[in-house]
């Protein structure tokens, strides 16, 4: 049972440091910075790093699709698809942190790491964690503002985001247009403190300040689950009845949820509805009249760049600290889907799967973050 | 003695009182609540649950617990839409074979949950937990995460069609109520249950077996998720992992508050019918009084201890564990 008390061990000098550094404030992330430069991987010294994505969970699409991004990488290497280690946190932001660290004593730090670390709270000890064992991490959607990968030397190599205010105002512009500019909307959230649903709602109220003859009924939080939304939505119908002329979804699974409500009552298709994300079914539902329009982030790119940056790091094809900031912090692409250009969508990104060359990092990046 | 009885009787009626109860509140703030397309609304989306928790019903009559039906219903929803899909896709073909092949599937997953359970001397708590997880991750095998999409209009007319207001869906549910009903009315095994549940080493003394029994509950449990499998995927038109979420909650609640007491022995399949109606009553109706998401999930949790507090004698009992 030794193996149990070095580890207890380490670990209470792991929370040991963690306190000083919390002591130490600010500074404690110079520190760390100073730590991770002298460790044993500079970039460039892992010849054949294990690739891992961290991320929440198998039964989304969304996540599906970054996934095989992720594989078409580890396949554009030579190696199996099997060659990508998951590590699926289910939305526990401890689990995401323990993966990682037992993958990093596992390896020994040889590794690239993509992640999104749950929550944003938990990317500063994730990224810690890594730095420290001299790994090499990339991150996207969730991390402090106050956390950059430039104060990590080259080993926190870089964290992509999506900008969803603008993309949701188009969404809801569309929306509102095919409502002729009056009417009343009703409108399904995703779990409200994720940022994705804070900025998906702050895009049609954007959209709904050009548009005063249109009211918003009410906005509920369907937590991104397509039989919640259904519900919603008919317990809406029978509250505003015809009134309601329009519907905002935040994502894609809970407007199939709309659907089906609607459908029941032979209205598929006779109220306007918008998505986000780009899911398959969704294209065809836009295809099919019923949908108006949803957005697509390119999950399937997200997830092979990400892999793609941190292998690449490591290895030192590239040595991130050479890099302007705006290539460490950046957008990812968002495309909007209408009917025009369903057809066309769906026979590049669904149907057939683009080839990327997962070494231009930044071509289809959509500028840098600003806070 | 007549004070007594009245009070048995209050007790045995509280859970219809605090339905109608509800649906005067609601209609009070709002008049739309009050109709039969409302009404409607909230019989499908109840009719998935309903589903599950007559199955899980016969369980707690037993005085065990299924907390595996989040597995089950995925696992039955999964291999559904895979066969009905590989039969050619719709019920006017080979297709209505994937149906019965559903129920059957549904009560292997019971009979594994119950064989674990007895076989090893598990509590059901814990056996059904596990199962319920190895449920998920075989589904989730099954699929890779992906949703098998079913839209055959003749499947699917089990929600658009309507018959007297009603969808198809709800009307196929009351028969399966009713056939509940004739189970634990009528057979040896509906009886047994309460013999189990009210008292288990007395049963066991009068001959019974009770292991059998036990594992016969679970297996019967298991044809009742797949029923709910099947509804929620007729529902919405996709079978996924995710289609068993949210079960496990809205069943075992709904049994609680339709007064089927959680030790054992009492309540049945008509308590669970008002049980499942409150909760999508209440549901329902906090939207369509508009309340805000974060007061709603407050609001379902006091108005379910109440419903309990009025519903189940606990005077009776010589402790509370």
């Amino acid at each position: 049972m030794s193996f149990i008390k070095d580890f207890i061990e380490k670990e209470t000098l792991n929370r040991r440091n963690f306190l000083l550094a919390s002591a130490f404030g600010i500074t404690g992330a110079a520190a760390a910075s100073i730590v991770g430069a002298g460790r044993a991987h500079a970039a460039g010294a892992i010849e054949d790093p294990t690739i891992a994505w961290s991320y929440r969970d198998r039964t989304n699409p969304y996540w599906n699709s970054i996934v095989s991004g992720g594989e078409s990488f580890v396949e554009s290497l030579g190696k199996p698809k099997s060659a990508l280690v998951h590590l699926i946190n289910e939305g526990s932001s401890e689990k995401s942190l323990a993966d990682v660290k037992a993958l990093l004593g596992k390896t020994d730090g040889k590794l690239a790491l993509a992640i999104d670390a749950n929550d944003s709270p938990n990317a500063r000890p994730v990224v810690e964690a890594v730095v420290a064992k001299g790994a090499f991490v990339s991150t996207i959607w969730n991390k402090t503002d106050d956390l950059h990968p430039w104060d990590f030397g080259d080993n926190y190599v870089s964290h992509m985001s999506w900008s969803d205010i603008g993309p949701a105002e188009q969404t809801a512009t569309i929306l509102l247009k095919a409502m002729g500019g009056k009417g009343a909307i009703v409108g399904l959230g995703g779990i409200a403190s994720n940022n994705p649903a804070i900025e998906r709602r702050t895009g049609l109220d954007n959209a709904l300040k050009n548009f005063p003859d249109v009211k918003l009924l009410d906005y509920q939080a369907a937590d991104w689950d397509t039989q919640k939304a259904n519900s919603i939505m008919s317990s809406y119908l029978t509250r505003f009845g015809d009134e309601i002329t329009g519907v905002f979804c935040a994502n894609d699974t809970m407007a199939y949820g709309v659907l089906e409500a609607l459908r029941a009552e032979g209205l598929a298709g006779q109220i306007p509805v918008v998505a986000y994300d780009g899911n398959a079914q969704a294209v065809d539902l836009i295809l099919a009249g019923e949908l108006l329009a949803t957005v697509s982030t390119n999950p399937h790119w997200g997830g092979g760049i990400t892999a793609a940056l941190a292998y690449y790091a490591a290895t030192g094809a590239f040595k991130p600290s050479d890099e302007p900031h705006e290539h460490r912090e950046f957008n990812g692409p968002t495309v909007l889907i209408t009917k025009a250009d369903a057809e066309e969508f769906k026979k590049k990104y669904i149907d057939a799967t683009p080839t990327y060359d997962w070494k231009d990092f930044w071509g289809p990046s959509a500028g840098p973050i600003t806070y | 003695m007549s004070n007594l009885a009245s009070r048995g009787d209050l007790q045995r009626w509280a859970p219809l009182l605090v339905l109608v109860a509800l649906i005067v509140f609601f209609t009070l703030v709002n008049p739309n609540f009050l109709s039969l397309k409302n009404f409607a609304r909230i019989s499908i989306s109840a009719t998935p649950p309903l589903m599950v928790a007559i199955g899980a019903t016969f369980i707690i009559i037993m005085g065990s617990i299924d907390l595996s039906m989040e597995g089950s219903v995925a696992v039955c929803a999964v291999i559904f839409a895979t066969l009905f899909t590989a039969l050619g896709g719709t019920l006017g073909g080979w297709g209505w074979v994937a149906l019965p092949a559903c129920l059957i599937v549904g009560a292997i997953c019971g009979l594994v949950t119950g064989t674990v359970h007895v076989g090893l001397r598990i509590p059901s708590f814990m056996a059904s937990l596990s199962m319920g997880f190895v449920g998920i991750g075989l589904s989730l095998m099954m699929t890779g995460g992906d949703r098998i999409r079913v839209e055959d209009p003749l499947f699917r007319s089990l929600l658009t069609q309507r018959f007297l207001g009603f969808p198809l869906m709800v009307h196929v549910a009351f028969a399966v109520l009713l056939a509940a009903w004739f189970i634990q009315r009528k057979t040896t095994l509906g009886r047994n249950f309460y013999a189990v549940g009210g008292g288990e080493e007395l049963a066991h003394a009068s001959g019974l077996n009770v292991r059998r029994v036990r594992i016969a509950g679970f297996a019967l449990a298991g044809v009742f998720y797949a029923f709910g499998a099947l509804f929620a995927v007729a529902q919405l038109g996709i079978a996924e992992t995710a289609t068993g979420y949210n079960f496990m909650f809205v069943s075992i609640t709904s049994i609680v508050v339709g007064g089927t007491a959680l030790w054992g022995g009492s309540g049945g399949v008509w308590n669970t019918l008002v049980g499942v109606l409150i909760v999508n009553v209440i549901n329902n109706g906090m939207i369509v009084m508009g309340l805000p998401r974060y007061v709603q999930d407050g609001v379902l949790g006091l108005l379910v201890i109440i419903a309990v507090v009025l519903s189940t004698d606990r005077k009776s009992l010589a402790f509370v564990k």
